[in-house]
């Protein structure tokens, strides 16, 4: 089979994460294309591919284009991929409004080719093991889901993060994994309710939600989002309560190392936080490797752009909800 | 100093008569109960004076009574008490409606009684460490509370605890007012507005109160903070639930873990197996003690009538905003 020839788009944290995805796939790496080619220089070097500065460039010599982008670019160059018969892998959210997301699943159909939404979450081992143990039957019927996902304010060149326009602020960034497991496990939200806080003061910068979901089939979420501790922190949790059992996780209890450093070797902090699981495969590589699976089988996806869709739809109900102080249908938004 | 048990349909009558005992100069005088059964098996169990009629227990002119009666029977006892002239340790929550709370508030000041709300996490050492961090201001301004106190089902020890009628509600009545007493206590401040979903995922079967509920709470000074009261803990579960808050502030966050303090054993022994075993400090001791101590220097206990009132209406406020699906405004708080 003629490996398919992959190009990604942004020389980020998440450009990064996929390009080492990508080398555990069949998949040729061609380019990596950036604002600018210098920026595209350094991920591209260490890849032993072409950098580019434009992105039609990088278009024009792929099958595949991976867009770790900032959000507000996804819609434009997903629909130009579409029109140029790419394949697109793009970062989530998928957008930063409905209208737009739908347009890039409409692109990608009218022109016949696939989209995948990096939900990546659902790709964490232990968030897997949670949803096969509920699908399983072993909690019965899910009742009280409680889902923590709480980092530091991003900083330095991955500001755009905490700029609502270009990102979609916390909610649409971050929050967004936890309300697409909590819908991956407890199905179709009818209604949520969010309190918020931004800080943008430089001395105390903070990000932090509390959304509580309810969903159709009567079960409820807690879902607690955050870009609100001290540089470094990343905590993730979840606790899903049903009427046959109940399972327990985070992430405080299972670091299976714990690294105490003298001060002069302080550890270094990322400009995003990223999630971390000590395994065989990091669960970028996982998802990467699930996505080219199912482009050369031509099989359907683990989690489609309408789930990632179906997210941002939560989401947005959220903000709404932080904003206006009232609780929001999803029929809303 | 002498004081009375009034009935033992609380589970917490069995820790606060033992805690009773090791406090010295309290003489514990037994306590009432007029369910025959519950009364026999605890005198012989605590080895301690059973009175079938409460009026027999207050006929000994107590100085105190503990009431650990169910929640709709609070107002009857409190009555009984302080015409009898006895101060009042009263469990929360302290009534099934505001109309009767009052009522009880209006008894202790006419007979000049004192009225205490049994709120122990206030003396959990736990939380105390925490509220001071706070205090000292190491994590800058507060802007955000999230707390979860968990349990299995209190119905499978005290059936009462899920019939609406003498409980006033399931898992919101039960498990509303432990976090929110400790979030007005660490803000100095009053919730402004509730919203709350309720439900009864977990036993639908066999209750018709709420099991389930998730609430977010709005302070007169902006913060906002969750509760998780829900009976979401299996019978398996090592432990009855537990007691949990994170705070974050503009300069840093902080987790407690109220019962973090407990050994894990393994042991065919136990009703349950692995069980958690606390080894810490009692907060139930530390509150009968301040209370005694209250009595003692005939002032103002350390959690009054307003602290169990206002839990109150909040458990009260989540019920509506459920049945709403909107958030509840909660007026200024009576004069008082």
């Amino acid at each position: 089979m003629t490996a398919l020839r992959v190009g990604i788009v942004g020389a980020g944290t998440m450009g990064k994460a996929h390009a080492v995805g990508w080398s555990a796939t069949g998949a040729e790496v061609v380019g990596v294309a950036a604002r600018s080619q210098d920026a595209a220089a350094p991920l591209a070097l260490s890849l032993g591919v072409e950098a580019f500065g434009s992105y039609d460039e990088l278009l024009s010599t792929v099958d595949i284009v991976d867009l770790c982008v900032p959000t507000d670019l996804h819609c434009d160059m997903t629909v130009r991929a579409a029109a140029a018969a790419r394949h697109v892998v793009c970062e989530k959210p998928i957008a930063l409004s409905v209208e737009d997301g739908q347009a890039m699943i409409d692109a990608c159909e009218a022109a016949g080719v696939r989209l995948f939404v990096a939900m990546v979450v659902r790709f964490f081992p232990q968030y897997r093991a949670a949803r096969e143990a509920v699908a399983a039957g072993q909690l019965g019927e899910l009742g009280v889901m409680r889902l923590k996902r709480v980092a530091y304010q991003p900083i330095g060149d991955a500001g755009w993060f905490i700029d609502e326009a270009r990102s979609g602020g916390m909610i649409l960034d971050l929050m967004i994994h936890d309300l697409d497991y909590a819908r991956w496990l407890g199905g179709e939200v009818e209604r949520v309710f969010a309190r918020s806080l931004r800080s943008r003061d430089p001395g105390a910068p903070a990000d932090y939600a509390l959304a509580t979901l309810r969903f159709r089939g009567g079960a409820m979420a807690q879902v607690e989002g955050g870009w609100s501790y001290p540089p470094g922190v990343f905590r993730t949790a979840f606790d899903l309560a049903g009427s046959g059992g109940l399972i327990e996780w985070d992430s405080d209890s299972s670091e299976s190392t714990h690294r105490r450093l003298m001060p002069e070797k302080p550890e270094g902090v990322g400009r995003v936080g990223v999630p971390l699981t000590v395994a065989a495969e990091d669960p970028y590589t996982t998802e990467i490797r699930h996505v080219y699976d199912a482009l050369i089988h031509d099989r359907p996806f683990d989690v489609s752009a309408e789930d990632a869709l179906a997210a941002l739809r939560i989401a947005l109900a959220v903000r709404t909800s932080a904003r206006e102080g009232r609780a929001v249908t999803l029929e809303e938004v | 100093m002498r004081i009375g048990i009034m009935s033992f349909a609380h589970l917490h009558a069995e820790s606060y008569i033992h805690n009773l005992k090791s406090i010295v100069g309290v003489e514990v005088i037994g306590f009432s109960d007029t369910d025959p059964v519950r009364g026999d098996r605890a005198s012989r169990e605590y080895e301690s004076r059973w009175f079938p009629e409460h009026e027999a227990l207050l006929a000994e002119r107590p100085d105190a009574v503990l009431i650990c009666s169910e929640n709709a029977n609070h107002r009857e006892l409190v009555e009984l008490a302080a015409a009898a002239g006895a101060h009042v340790l009263c469990e929360k929550p302290i009534e099934v409606s505001c109309e009767s709370a009052r009522a009880m508030r209006e008894a202790c000041d006419r007979a000049g009684v004192h009225f205490m709300t049994a709120f122990p996490m206030r003396f959990d050492i736990n939380i105390r460490a925490a509220r001071e961090v706070m205090a000292r201001g190491e994590l800058g301004e507060v802007y955000a509370i999230n707390g979860v106190n968990h349990s299995e089902n209190p119905y499978r020890h005290r059936a009462w605890f899920a019939q609406k009628a003498l409980a006033g509600g399931g898992a919101v009545m039960d498990h509303t007012v432990h976090l929110l007493d400790l979030y007005r206590w660490f803000l100095g401040s009053e919730v402004v507005e509730v919203y709350a979903e309720v439900g009864n995922p977990f036993y639908p079967d066999e209750i018709d109160v709420d099991s389930a509920g998730l609430v977010t709470l709005t302070f007169a000074t902006g913060v906002f903070a969750s509760i998780d009261c829900s009976w979401s803990r299996p019978t398996s579960y090592p432990r009855f639930g537990h007691l949990k808050m994170e705070l974050f502030g503009d300069r840093g966050a902080l987790s407690v873990d109220a019962f973090a303090q407990h050994l894990r054993v393994w042991s065919g022994a136990l009703e349950r197996t692995p069980s958690w075993i606390g080894w810490g400090d009692n907060p139930d001791l530390a509150m009968i003690k301040a209370f005694v101590a209250s009595v003692h220097e005939d002032r103002e206990p350390p959690v009054t009538w307003r602290d169990g009132y206002e839990a109150l209406r909040v458990a009260l406020a989540c019920y509506q905003s459920a049945e709403r699906g909107e958030p509840v405004a909660l007026g200024s708080p009576p004069e008082g």
